[in-house]
């Protein structure tokens, strides 16, 4: 921490960046995303195991866009998130400083190719908790799962906060604020909230950097991250790839090649 | 409040017998938005359009939907004939009562309410239509045709001879295709270099043909009329322009045991060649393979006996891109090798031959001179066996469809062996003798007749080689399964006819579909046999389908015509059904974000980057925009954007959704 912070506040000495995104203590055990702007509040940031939100939903947005290049204190998968940023050029290659803490040692990741890089010696993969819970969806029924969904769904208010947290769900108009048709119902009912969170899974298959912030995210504890979590999962198991790993885009979905022999259609 | 007419057609008794048209005008009546409902027997003829044209001047109509068969069959004429009636084309739209109600459910009365529904639906639609505009592109008078046998030949004449440039690109080192390997050709007899080498000096020495021997097409960029197509010109190692054709350098390569391809492999030739004397343009080419030189850096003595120093060993592939308006592929076929036959002896007796091969024995410019000697011990077969239908029409080993020309080429050739070896005997196994064709029947009959051709209807299940002879064992069928023992001193197997080798790797290349066995497909088999469907690019000859040359040259003919007629017009009208990336008033300028997912989704390269800038010239945000010229109007895109900042023009996000929501 002491290396990460002294490093910040050079960079914002020199003036080479114009704020340090980072963790500061929040209420009770929270930490919350703080902004030092200036060397002087460096010393309020924190970084332990308690700092878990993906600080890249951050980085996009255009209040922060507009200070100028910031340095962001990011833990692998804000790392993952913001290469995926940049593979979908919603970032600039070199926009942003990465600092990443690598036990004792501070790197200093600011480009696309050393995030890469770095990113490429990291294994990926789940949590057992999420793994073991994966697992235990996977062994359902189909209609056994329907009716778990079901019955965790029921309970979603559309709240929007698994969208507005996720640093993949950059889009100015999302399709949910799309009323020009409106295919997706407004109101929080059953069928409605199925549809939204469909849409959400659909949508983060293949560039789900399988953060967990959603799932945090949720005001009612709706596991809504093991569903992106099964998509992602299953096309790193048919494609071989994961989002947040490559600096050039390649998006398993969408991806026409005239090779492909669409075996799957008979 | 739209002003909506419904047009009901019974398209005689296709939907009449099955929906009740006259109720079903009268149901559209009820649906809000519809001024004018009324049905007629035939709306597509002359009476039924006037019908509806009046209908729109009368009740001042701002759209149209035209009840009827499937928009495939007859929206553009309906689309015409609403805009010579003053309204916008694209407001008038087809319900399709024939194809998905009518043909497809029995009578009664949910028949004749899907009908009603069908309607209600593209009312709907109507109502969110906006007016489209077609799109005008203009056209380069230039074609391309894709191989130079005996079809690509016969489209380039008659292209240029229409006036218009084409480039004629062959792989090989020579035009000519198969037809120059032929002896004779069937139902005449006549020689067929003869007949074909005229037509190959024509079309090289015709001003509007540019000849591109040696060399592939790589890349193909662009869409009908303005194509971007790259071809790799293959090194000769030789410079064109000084070469004279002496063939000096032929005589002297030192290596002269090379396999010799257009001999099929029962002849030699040097690393330094042309493939047959004939060749043309008549300029070697170097073997890269096996030339001395290239294997151990020593040799060189083409270069040394050149007296026009046009050996270029230093010379490089080249690519070359050109603009063109419209592609022909005339690619051919190949033939199935004889070693795919276990019961034959898997290709290993050197006198079970392909036809092919048996063409270049008979040749006169063959290993032979023309002269039958079989190729193990060079004596002439006193008895041979053709057995047709190896590997075609047959689902276990080989292909299920018939190869076409292979009863006939066996009737020539057991009547070329005849003519040649007086004394010889030869049975032909046929499994049915397909000769339909002008003078075909009566060709396979002389060779019965006259020349004696035992025709034995049955399978051949082995041959085996015994004593110098080939024990062919089959069964006579029309003798009731009779077994028949021959012994022959050679074997003539008239195998399947394929598809080119790479036919789909180029198929890839020009966005053209093709079959399972990898011949190109025709847009309809009936009514456009020889477009593809893709816009601009055509079809001739046997990459389509086996063919023989007649059909081939009436094909090219065919294409050719298509191409003319295309270049006919200055400029092309292609239908407005293109994607469309919305843009908005500033600060939003767009729903879309940049993300450019839809890029990699689009498979016509259609997807291009748009820079909004302030006036001080700095860039404020990167969209996708789609180039209305490339795209084919297929949806990924659409269905690709998170954002729906894509829409289908004709098709929109708004108009299907009304649609579904009338249901």
């Amino acid at each position: 921490m002491e290396a990460v912070n002294q490093r910040a506040k050079e960079l914002l000495e020199k003036g080479e960046i114009k704020a340090v995104l980072g963790y500061a203590k929040g209420t009770g055990h929270v930490r919350r995303p703080h902004f030092a702007r200036k060397a002087g509040q460096v010393d309020q940031l924190v970084l332990d195991a308690a700092c878990l939100q993906n600080l890249a939903v951050y980085v996009t947005k255009h209040e922060v866009k507009k200070l100028g290049k910031v340095a962001v204190i990011a833990l692998p998968a804000t790392q993952r998130a913001i290469l995926q940023l940049m593979a979908e050029r919603q970032l600039r290659d070199g926009e942003l400083v990465i600092l990443a803490v690598d036990g004792e040692a501070v790197k200093e990741l600011d480009s696309a190719a050393a995030l890469e890089e770095h990113l490429a010696l990291k294994a990926q993969g789940l949590d057992a908790k999420d793994k073991a819970l994966l697992a235990e969806l996977d062994a359902m029924s189909r209609e056994q799962r329907w009716v778990y969904w079901q019955n965790e769904l029921s309970r979603c208010m559309k709240c929007y906060a698994c969208r507005n947290s996720c640093p993949m769900c950059y889009c100015g108009t999302c399709t949910m604020d799309c009323n020009r048709p409106q295919w997706v119902p407004v109101a929080s009912h059953g069928i409605g909230n199925l549809e939204y969170h469909a849409v959400r899974t659909m949508h983060l298959a293949g560039r789900c950097v399988e953060c967990g912030e959603c799932g945090r995210a949720c005001p009612v504890g709706i596991p809504v991250h093991l569903l992106t979590f099964a998509a992602e999962e299953s096309i790193h198991e048919q494609f071989g790839q994961r989002a947040g790993a490559k600096a050039k885009l390649d998006y398993a979905l969408s991806t026409f090649k005239t090779d492909d022999k669409e075996s799957f259609i008979r | 409040m739209s002003r909506i007419g419904v047009f009901t057609c019974h398209c005689g008794e296709n939907i009449g017998a099955t929906v009740d048209c006259v109720k079903v005008a009268e149901m559209c009546k009820d649906i809000p938005g519809v001024v004018h409902s009324v049905e007629y027997k035939y709306m597509c003829s002359d009476p039924g359009q006037r019908q509806m044209q009046e209908a729109i001047k009368e009740h001042q109509l701002d759209g149209v939907v035209v009840a009827a068969c499937s928009p495939r069959m007859h929206e553009p004429t309906f689309r015409r004939a609403a805009g010579d009636a003053g309204i916008n084309p694209y407001m008038c739209e087809m319900a399709n009562l024939r194809e998905h109600c009518s043909w497809v459910h029995e009578k009664g009365d949910a028949t004749t309410q899907k009908a009603a529904d069908l309607i209600r639906v593209l009312v709907e639609k109507v109502k969110h239509n906006e007016p489209l505009h077609p799109i005008k592109v203009p056209v380069t008078r230039t074609a391309m045709v894709i191989g130079g046998g005996v079809g690509g030949i016969q489209v380039a004449l008659d292209i240029a001879n229409g006036g218009h440039k084409v480039v004629l690109v062959e792989k090989s080192p020579s035009i000519g295709g198969h037809m120059s390997q032929l002896s004779e050709t069937f139902p005449t007899l006549d020689c067929s270099q003869c007949i074909l080498t005229p037509r190959m000096v024509e079309a090289a020495q015709h001003p509007n043909i540019t000849l591109m021997t040696y060399s592939e097409v790589e890349k193909v960029d662009g869409f009908i009329g303005n194509f971007k197509v790259t071809v790799r010109k293959k090194a000769r190692k030789l410079d064109e322009k000084l070469c004279t054709g002496c063939g000096l350098c032929i005589q002297k390569c030192p290596n002269k045991k090379i396999s010799d391809e257009f001999n099929e492999g029962l002849g030699t030739r040097t690393a330094i060649y042309v493939p047959f004397p004939q060749a043309v343009p008549n300029k070697p080419v170097i073997d890269l393979q096996n030339c001395t030189y290239y294997k151990t850096g020593k040799c060189k003595v083409c270069e040394k006996m050149c007296p026009t120093n046009a050996i270029r060993f230093d010379q490089e592939d080249e690519l070359v891109t050109l603009d063109i308006g419209a592609i022909v592929l005339a690619t051919g076929f190949k033939l199935m090798k004889t070693d795919a036959f276990p019961e034959y002896g898997y290709g290993k007796h050197k006198d079970i031959i392909d036809g092919m091969q048996f063409e270049r024995l008979a040749s006169a410019s063959g290993p032979t001179s023309g002269v039958m000697k079989r190729p193990s011990d060079g004596k002439e077969p006193e008895t041979v066996v053709f057995i047709a239908c190896s590997g075609s029409r047959d689902r276990a080993k080989g292909v299920p469809y018939c190869s076409k020309i292979c009863c006939m080429y066996t009737a020539k050739h057991a009547m070329l062996y005849k003519h040649k070896v007086h004394s010889g005997k030869a049975y032909v196994f046929y499994m049915d003798i397909r000769a339909a064709g002008k003078d075909y029947d009566e060709f396979v009959r002389r060779a019965i007749e006259e020349d004696e051709v035992k025709y034995i209807r049955g399978r051949v299940s082995k041959i085996y080689e015994e004593d110098g002879k080939l024990i062919v064992m089959g069964a006579d069928t029309l003798m009731g399964g009779e077994p028949v023992v021959i012994k022959a001193d050679m074997v003539v197997l008239a195998t399947a006819v394929q598809s080119n080798d790479r036919s789909e790797e180029l198929a890839q290349t020009l966005h053209v579909s093709y079959d399972s066995y990898g011949f190109f497909a025709e847009a309809h088999p009936k009514l456009r046999p020889v477009e593809t469907n893709t816009a601009g690019i055509f079809l001739a000859g046997a990459c389509q389908a086996p063919r023989d040359i007649p059909e081939t040259v009436a094909q090219a003919s065919g294409a050719a015509a298509k191409v003319v007629g295309l270049f006919s017009n200055d400029e092309l009208t292609r239908e407005p059904i293109v994607a469309v990336v919305n843009r908005q008033a500033a600060p939003v300028y767009s729903t879309c974000v940049g993300c450019f997912l839809c890029q990699g989704a689009c498979p016509y390269q259609a997807i291009e980057q748009e820079e909004i800038k302030a006036r001080s010239g700095e860039v404020i945000m990167t969209l996708a925009r789609i180039n209305p010229g490339l795209c084919q109007g297929c949806g990924t895109c659409v269905a690709t954007c998170r954002t729906k900042a894509i829409d289908l023009q004709g098709f929109s996000n708004e108009q299907i959704y009304a649609e579904l929501m009338t249901l």
